[in-house]
């Protein structure tokens, strides 16, 4: 597992876009995050969360017409700051790649930061696997100064950079493809 | 320097021709995009982004040209009618062609999309993606009885020993890996070849409960590195009814050539597939891309159309503005010239031709000081003239006149300029002699100079003039007026006449004076010598003929005197003299003289002095006195009044002496010749009196003048120029 410092800058096109469509349309909040619970083990601090990963029917149909959707993790630890913007500590982003398999009629997941493969019968079995992070790592002990306070984000989304090109322009103006959840906060101890 | 460099930079071509070539190769980037093209698939939204800044900036460009256009056409501002005019016909010109290209291309877009799509083709797709499931299903369910068999003989190996078992099944089932699970999942022995991962594939979830129902999996799944191979699933069937349920999962290789046909089958299926869902994304997408190419172009044109308007209009509007500055008389307005086609060539003739108006009006302008200098210059020299010039206009106007005319006529001519001669003549009748020899000399054509002497009677009392005239040459259209040329010849002849006189008075006094004494003594001796001894009778003839002689040449020698008087020309003695002090004096000396006669004295308190010879002046006022006496006469009682007087003209102090009487007054027919010797009215006298009166007004420089009064009887009136009164004056 790795730690991936992941610069804004390939993907603010995409932010500068949802930025002023956000304030022609509502967006759906189709994802959600039910519950996090990060633990520490030894140095390193794991975290375990259940999400929501609900697509809406478009982003079904789509998949079943051997669209791959890319499906975003993204977790920062900050440090709140009195002045200025609270400090990013640490940025971790999972992506999970979501295909279908019409040969053998199984949905697979890849982890896109492993490149492991898993296969599913069925969408649900799929997302459901998705939706169980179980003791992801977030960050060592030694990246936290002691008697500071911190705090994490988290957020899910789907990533509209990654889908074909036409459909990209779709998905900037579509409400169907704006999947994505709030930045869910979590408490961190150190 | 700089600054304007930046500045005509800013506003000239090459940026605006940059923005066009960056948005150009952004649009043929973002058109790559579509294709989905993987290197471009990430620039697309950057590409979107940077044509949708720069159709920005090309909108505000427009806005700008466009708001300055209304500005300047609201403003009325010289070539903004023309330009708006211009790029309505630039961007009409450009919209139509672009608008019929974008409506075909939309309709050939779309068309051509839905060409690549075929009901047949899917058809056969699908078809040839259920001979490849159904060419696995057997191969499938074949690996599941196999499967079961290897369950059947697993039966009776306990866990422990499962390890050796699993090898030996393997091997001889020909499975790529076998592995033993208990029911819950976990692994309790596997075997593999060398070549697959170490840690054995455990089934999914849903496979497990699968087979805690009782049912058996098969299935197809999609291996770790990309691969297919066959997944069969048993329950190995108890040995003992209590004994623990165990799984037997085993993962069979599929033939690489299948494998390879497989995939191909499903590559192609899944690309067709995505391909027809993304259909409709694709021609938005499409459209997008060419409605900004759109876009892009009806902007670009449309400001080509501002920017080439403007360009053309630049020279035309310039003309206009100089045209106009041209017209208020501004001659000093160069334009720019820039280009070498008609616009310049119209810009270089309108250069020459303010340059040469400047020329022609600076010509002018020095011709009019020339002339003006000149003018004045006649003027001067015309007023500096004691000659008084006069110039008519062919129709008989008065066009220039000279001071010296205005101080010779006695009237202000000047005032009367441009007006007809006639009319001046109405106001001015003692000039009618002047108009009637103008016109006799006008009509008589008798070559273009004349010379006429005239004798006016006006304001300066009687004048002679010798007046000149002489034609003006005209134009070759018009005749010429005419110019006169005035000059007072009355003092002058005056002069001569006083001259002549004063030699006929001197040689009288000196021819006649001689022979008198002799007479007289002549006279005398013969009455002293023949008195005597003559009778009474006799004697009474001579006595009165001798007296008569000796009185007769008493009187002539008299006359001989005043003559000599008159033509002696003595030395003046002047020197400050109040005239009321003299006036009173000489008063004194005829009061009671004559008791018929009564003197009034009416002297200015002011109290003038003048500067004169005592003596002469003495000699003015017996003369003037006696001359009154001699009018009223001695039957008649009368009065005589001396007046002095102070006035001032034209800001010179004069004192006036007036002596009046009421006897008969002068006789008309002599009025004009009073002061000339041997003029006289009355029986007795020498005729002298006002002569010398005149001659010694004129020694000391003062004016004389005589008339009839309005209520009977003459005055003379003496005027002489007023001095400061002496500070040792007694």
């Amino acid at each position: 597992m790795t730690l991936c410092v992941d610069p804004l800058r390939t993907r603010l096109p995409g932010w500068l876009l949802l930025g002023w469509l956000a304030l022609t349309a509502t967006p759906a909040q189709a994802f959600d995050i039910e519950s996090i619970h990060p633990h520490w083990d030894r140095d390193v601090l794991r975290l375990d969360a259940r999400l929501d990963f609900s697509l809406t029917q478009e982003a079904r149909t789509a998949l079943e017409n051997g669209v791959p959707l890319v499906l975003l993790l993204q977790i920062e630890v900050l440090e709140p700051r009195d002045y200025l913007w609270d400090k990013v500590v640490a940025r971790l982003r999972q992506r999970y790649r979501l295909s279908y398999h019409a040969l053998s009629e199984r949905y697979i997941v890849q982890r896109l930061n492993t490149g492991v493969r898993t296969s599913f019968p069925s969408l649900e079995g799929a997302l459901y696997s998705l939706g169980r992070v179980e003791a992801l790592p977030v960050l060592d002990r030694s990246l936290l100064q002691p008697g500071h306070q911190y705090y994490g984000l988290l957020r899910i989304s789907l990533d509209t950079e990654a889908l074909p090109t036409p459909l990209r322009v779709w998905a900037y103006v579509s409400a169907d493809w704006r999947l994505s959840s709030d930045w869910h906060p979590w408490p961190l101890q150190p | 320097m700089a600054a304007t460099a930046v500045k005509r930079f800013g506003r000239g071509l090459w940026p605006m021709l940059l923005l066009f070539a960056l948005l150009l190769v952004s649009l043929s980037f973002m058109s790559d995009a579509t294709h989905n093209s993987e290197r471009f698939g990430r620039m697309y939204s950057w590409l979107l982004l940077t044509n949708a800044a720069g159709l920005l900036i090309l909108l505000g460009l427009i806005g700008r040209n466009l708001y300055w256009l209304i500005r300047q056409v609201r403003a009325g501002a010289p070539g903004a009618r023309l330009t708006s005019r211009m790029v309505w016909m630039f961007v009409i010109l450009a919209v139509a062609p672009v608008s019929v290209v974008y409506y075909f291309s939309l309709q050939f877009l779309q068309r051509g999309i839905d060409t690549w799509f075929d009901v047949e083709i899917e058809n056969s797709l699908e078809s040839a993606l259920e001979l490849s499931q159904s060419a696995f299903d057997v191969r499938m369910r074949d690996r599941l009885r196999t499967t079961e068999q290897l369950a059947g003989e697993l039966t009776e190996v306990p866990s422990p020993l499962a390890p050796l078992s699993l090898f030996d099944l393997r091997v001889r089932s020909g499975a790529v890996e076998l592995t033993l699970l208990s029911h819950n999942g976990r692994i309790i022995a596997s075997s593999g070849l060398e070549s697959t991962s170490i840690v054995p594939d455990r089934p999914g979830d849903a496979v497990l409960l699968q087979l805690r129902r009782g049912a058996s999996y098969v299935g197809l799944d999609p291996s770790g590195d990309g691969g297919l191979h066959i997944r069969a699933v048993v329950p190995v069937p108890l040995a003992t009814p209590t004994s623990e349920q165990r799984i037997l999962q085993a993962l069979y290789p599929i033939p690489e050539r299948l494998s390879a046909q497989a995939d191909e089958v499903q590559a192609a299926y899944a690309r067709y597939r995505e391909l027809a869902y993304l259909r409709k994304p694709l021609k938005y997408s499409y459209t997008l891309t060419l409605s900004v190419v759109l876009v892009l172009s009806l902007l670009s044109a449309v400001w080509a159309g501002f920017y080439a308007a403007r360009k053309l209009v630049a020279p035309i509007r310039n003309i206009a503005e100089g045209t106009r500055a041209v017209a208020d008389g501004d001659y000093s307005r160069r334009l720019p010239s820039t280009s070498d086609d008609e616009l310049g060539f119209l810009v270089r003739s309108f250069n020459m031709m303010t340059r040469r108006l400047a020329m022609a009006r600076d010509h002018a302008r020095r011709s009019q000081l020339e002339v003006e200098g000149q003018r004045t210059y006649l003027e001067t020299l015309l007023g500096s003239l004691s000659s008084g010039v006069i110039s008519l206009s062919p129709d008989q106007r008065i066009r220039t006149v000279n001071t010296a005319a205005e101080t010779i006529l006695g009237i202000p001519l000047k005032r009367s300029a441009g007006e007809p001669l006639q009319a001046l003549v109405t106001a001015h009748p003692f000039l009618e002699p002047l108009q009637e020899a103008i016109e006799r000399h006008r009509e008589a054509a008798g070559g273009p100079h004349w010379t006429d002497q005239l004798s006016l009677f006006g304001p300066n009392g009687r004048q002679v003039l010798i007046c000149r005239g002489a034609r003006l040459p005209g134009d070759g259209v018009r005749p010429g007026g005419q110019v006169l040329v005035l000059d007072d010849v009355t003092a002058l002849i005056q002069a001569q006449r006083d001259a002549a006189w004063g030699e006929v008075a001197r040689r009288l006094a000196h021819e006649i004076k001689n022979p008198l004494t002799p007479i007289q003594l002549s006279a005398e001796r013969l009455r002293r010598k023949y008195l005597a001894g003559m009778e009474a009778s006799e004697g009474e003839v001579l006595d009165r003929a001798t007296h008569t002689i000796i009185h007769q040449v008493e009187s002539m020698k008299e006359m001989v005197n005043a003559f000599s008087d008159y033509a002696r020309a003595p030395q003046l003695e002047l020197r400050p003299l109040a005239l009321n002090e003299l006036v009173a004096e000489i008063a004194e000396l005829y009061r009671g003289m004559h008791p018929n006669v009564e003197l009034e004295l009416a002297l200015d308190p002011a109290e003038p002095w003048i500067e004169a010879d005592p003596n002469r002046l003495r000699q003015l006022l017996h003369n003037l006195i006696k001359n009154a006496h001699e009018a009223i006469g001695t039957e008649q009682s009368g009065q005589i009044r001396l007046e002095t007087r102070c006035r001032v003209e034209d800001d010179i102090p004069y004192a006036e002496l007036w002596v009046c009487d009421n006897g008969p007054g002068f006789r008309a027919e002599v009025s004009e010749q009073l002061f000339e010797p041997y003029v006289t009215t009355k029986t007795k006298g020498t005729g002298l009196g006002l002569a010398i009166v005149k001659k010694i007004v004129e020694e000391h420089g003062g004016q004389l003048q005589a008339g009839n009064r309005d209520d009977g009887g003459a005055y003379v009136r003496v005027q002489l120029r007023q001095v400061h009164r002496p500070q040792t004056a007694p």
